[in-house]
Formats: structure tokens, C-alpha cells, sequence
């Protein structure tokens, strides 16, 4: 960059020159003409001085100005290739967090995805849970409702059973007791003597 | 305890010895029959009666008491008996009468080769179940057999014969019970 500011300046500095140099022939064609042509030569009285400060000038911009302004162009544009660097790469990151923050937007929905899923799956567990509970519980009232209807019915037919029982053992001994003549008992007596078990066995 | 058991073993062996020989002496088989017929009786009165249980085995009666009062009671009994009684009731034994009983038949079934058999029934035993009954007990037993014969009603019929504490229960009171019992018990194919 400093090469090429320099070239530019020594570029500039040669066509000043040129431009210095021409006026001597136009000079030189206006005191041969002696016209009014003259009128807007300069003077070289006046000419010289200033072009040899106009020269002075120059290399002292030459030499002073112009490194101190290609320094500041070079600066500014080292800032500024600075500043779209960091840019780039503001743009680059920016882009990476996003799409981090896009993953992890992925991965968030998928994880709400899995955990609803899960939820669901939970809540039907439960909710199956609670149901075969409730059908075990219902069945085992029903059973135990059951039982106790079979027991009760069981101890009302013992009731009834051992009532008639009762009944046709009463109605058995008085018909017996009443019925048997003094023989009939001898002959039951004889019969029981017979059939009766010995007295070691009884 | 082994030695207080020998020494109420022998008590009642004393006790049951002493009033067999009484009776034995005093009447032959017959008085040895009605001893253990009255001492079968009296065994279940006692039992029955608390307050003269207790009265028999008070300890605050003198021996003297006890055994006046024994005799008192028991006067119309036989004399083996009552005496022997009054024996016990002086020693404070009156409780071993039951204990008594059994080896008094023990000792009838030893000395004088007879047992006797309580024979309850509904109506009066004629000559030929008396004889039924005696060949049937003879038999078993290896003994001469008598009968004591007692009447009870609420057996409804049948018998009921019982030996030194062996009991043939044929009456029809027990037979309905049974049947009583069996009736009650099934389920009447109701189970299923």
C-alpha cells in the first residue's frame, strides 16, 4: 500500500512538473508574438518563486504529508477490513449460535415430544391401573359377597336341616316312647344284645 | 407325686380290700353285690350333693364329727359299707370313693371270679334276655356275670349295659341321637 501511495505521489509530482515546464514555452511564444497572449502568462518573476515553493511544497507533503495520510488510509483501512473481519465473523458465530439455538430448538420439541409421549404412556399405565384395580377390587367384593351368601345360605339350610333334624328325632322318640308294647322292647332289647359290639370294643 | 399316687393307690386298695372282706364275711356273693350296688348309688348321691361332699371332707369337723356324721347319714346302708364310710370320712378320703368303687369290682372280678353288669332298659328284663344278657357278658368278660337291673324311661328303649367302666350303649335314646346327629351333619348333597 505505501509503495503504491508512493508512486501515485511521485506520479502527481511529475505531472506538476510538466505543467511547471510548459508555461516557459508558452512564455517563450508570447514575447515572440507579443500579443495578448501574454496577459494570462505569468510572470517569471512571479513564477518561479512560487513554483520553486510550489516544488518545495511538494516534497515536503512528499515527504511529510503524504506517509502521514497514507498512514491514516492504511489505518482506516485496516480498521475497516477489521471491522467487516469481525463481522464475518460476528455473521459466522451469529450463524453457529443459531444454529445451536436451532438444535437445541430440535432437540427441546423432541424431548417435549418424548416426555408427552412418556406422560401419555404414563397416564394410560395408571389409568389401566386404576381400572384392573378397581375390576379386582369389584370382583373380590362380588366373591366375598358370594361367600358370604354361601355361607349364610349354608348356615340357614343347617338351621333348617338341624330342625327337622330335631323335629323328626322328637316325633321318632315319642312315637317310641308311646307305640312300643312291653314285647316290641324285649325284641328290640334281644335284637341290640345280639347285634352290640363286645364290651373291650365298645 | 409318684409317691403320693402309690400312697393313694394303696389307700383305696385298703379301703376296697376292707369292705369286700366286710361283705364277704357278713353275707357271701349276695352282701359283696349289694355293696357295690348301694356304693354305686351312693357314689353319684355324693357327687350330686355338693353340701354333703363338703360336709364329708370338711376340715373344720373334728375326725369324730366326720365320721358320726357318716355314719348318720349312711345308716341304712350296708354295714360294710357304711362303716367303711365312716372310715373314710374320718381320714378326709370321702373323694376316693369313685377310686373305691372301680377296685372294689376289682376285687370282685379277682377273689370271687364275678362281675356285675348294670343292665338299664325301658321294660323288665324276662328270664330269657336275663340269660342272654349273662351268657353275652360271661363271654366277654372270662367271669361270672349278675345283673343289676335298673329301669329308665328316657332311654325309650333298648339297653344300656355297663362292667368295671366298660359301657355297651344300645338304647334308642343314643340311636337318635346319632341319627339326630347324622342328619345334621350332612349336607344333603348340597356341597357342590
Amino acid at each position: 500500500m505505501k509503495t503504491r501511495a508512493r508512486k501515485k505521489a511521485l506520479h502527481a509530482g511529475a505531472c506538476a512538473s510538466a505543467l511547471a515546464l510548459c508555461p516557459s514555452l508558452a512564455f517563450a511564444s508570447e514575447e515572440e508574438a507579443e500579443g495578448g497572449i501574454s496577459a494570462i502568462l505569468p510572470d517569471m518573476l512571479e513564477f518561479v518563486p512560487m513554483l520553486v515553493a510550489f516544488i518545495i511544497l511538494w516534497i515536503i507533503l512528499a515527504k511529510f504529508g503524504w506517509p502521514m495520510f497514507a498512514g491514516m488510509l492504511e489505518k482506516r483501512e485496516n480498521t475497516i477490513r477489521e471491522a467487516l473481519k469481525q463481522s464475518e465473523d460476528a455473521k459466522i458465530e451469529s450463524e453457529r449460535v443459531l444454529a445451536e439455538y436451532k438444535k437445541q430448538l430440535a432437540d427441546a420439541k423432541a424431548e417435549a415430544t418424548k416426555v408427552v409421549a412418556e406422560a401419555r404412556e404414563t397416564g394410560e399405565a395408571v389409568r389401566q391401573s386404576i381400572q384392573d384395580k378397581a375390576q379386582a377390587e369389584a370382583q373380590d367384593m362380588i366373591a366375598k359377597a358370594r361367600t358370604t351368601i354361601e355361607a349364610e345360605k349354608k348356615a340357614a339350610m343347617a338351621e333348617l336341616q338341624a330342625s327337622i333334624a330335631d323335629t323328626s328325632v322328637d316325633v321318632a322318640a315319642k312315637l317310641i316312647g308311646n307305640d312300643l308294647t312291653e314285647g316290641e322292647h324285649r325284641a328290640i332289647i334281644e335284637r341290640y344284645v345280639k347285634e352290640a359290639g363286645s364290651f373291650n370294643g365298645n | 407325686m409318684a409317691t403320693d399316687r402309690l400312697v393313694l393307690h394303696g389307700k383305696v386298695n385298703v379301703y376296697a380290700n376292707t369292705m369286700f372282706d366286710a361283705a364277704n364275711d357278713a353275707g357271701g356273693a349276695d352282701e359283696v353285690v349289694a355293696v357295690r350296688n348301694q356304693m354305686a348309688q351312693l357314689r353319684h348321691l355324693i357327687y350330686a350333693d355338693m353340701d354333703l361332699s363338703l360336709a364329708l371332707n370338711d376340715a373344720s369337723y373334728t375326725p369324730v364329727q366326720r365320721y358320726d356324721l357318716a355314719k348318720a347319714v349312711f345308716a341304712d346302708c350296708e354295714v360294710a359299707l357304711r362303716e367303711t364310710l365312716a372310715v373314710m370320712a374320718e381320714q378326709g378320703d370321702v373323694s376316693l370313693l369313685g377310686q373305691v368303687y372301680h377296685a372294689y369290682e376289682e376285687v370282685m372280678a379277682d377273689k370271687l371270679k364275678l362281675v356285675v353288669v348294670d343292665v338299664t332298659t325301658v321294660v323288665p328284663l324276662d328270664d330269657k334276655l336275663r340269660e342272654l344278657i349273662g351268657k353275652k357278658a360271661e363271654a366277654e368278660l372270662g367271669c361270672n356275670a349278675m345283673l343289676n337291673e335298673g329301669i329308665d324311661e328316657s332311654i325309650l328303649g333298648g339297653i344300656i349295659m355297663s362292667v368295671n367302666g366298660m359301657r355297651i350303649d344300645a338304647s334308642v335314646l343314643s340311636q337318635l341321637n346319632r341319627a339326630r346327629y347324622v342328619l345334621k351333619e350332612t349336607d344333603g348333597g348340597d356341597s357342590q
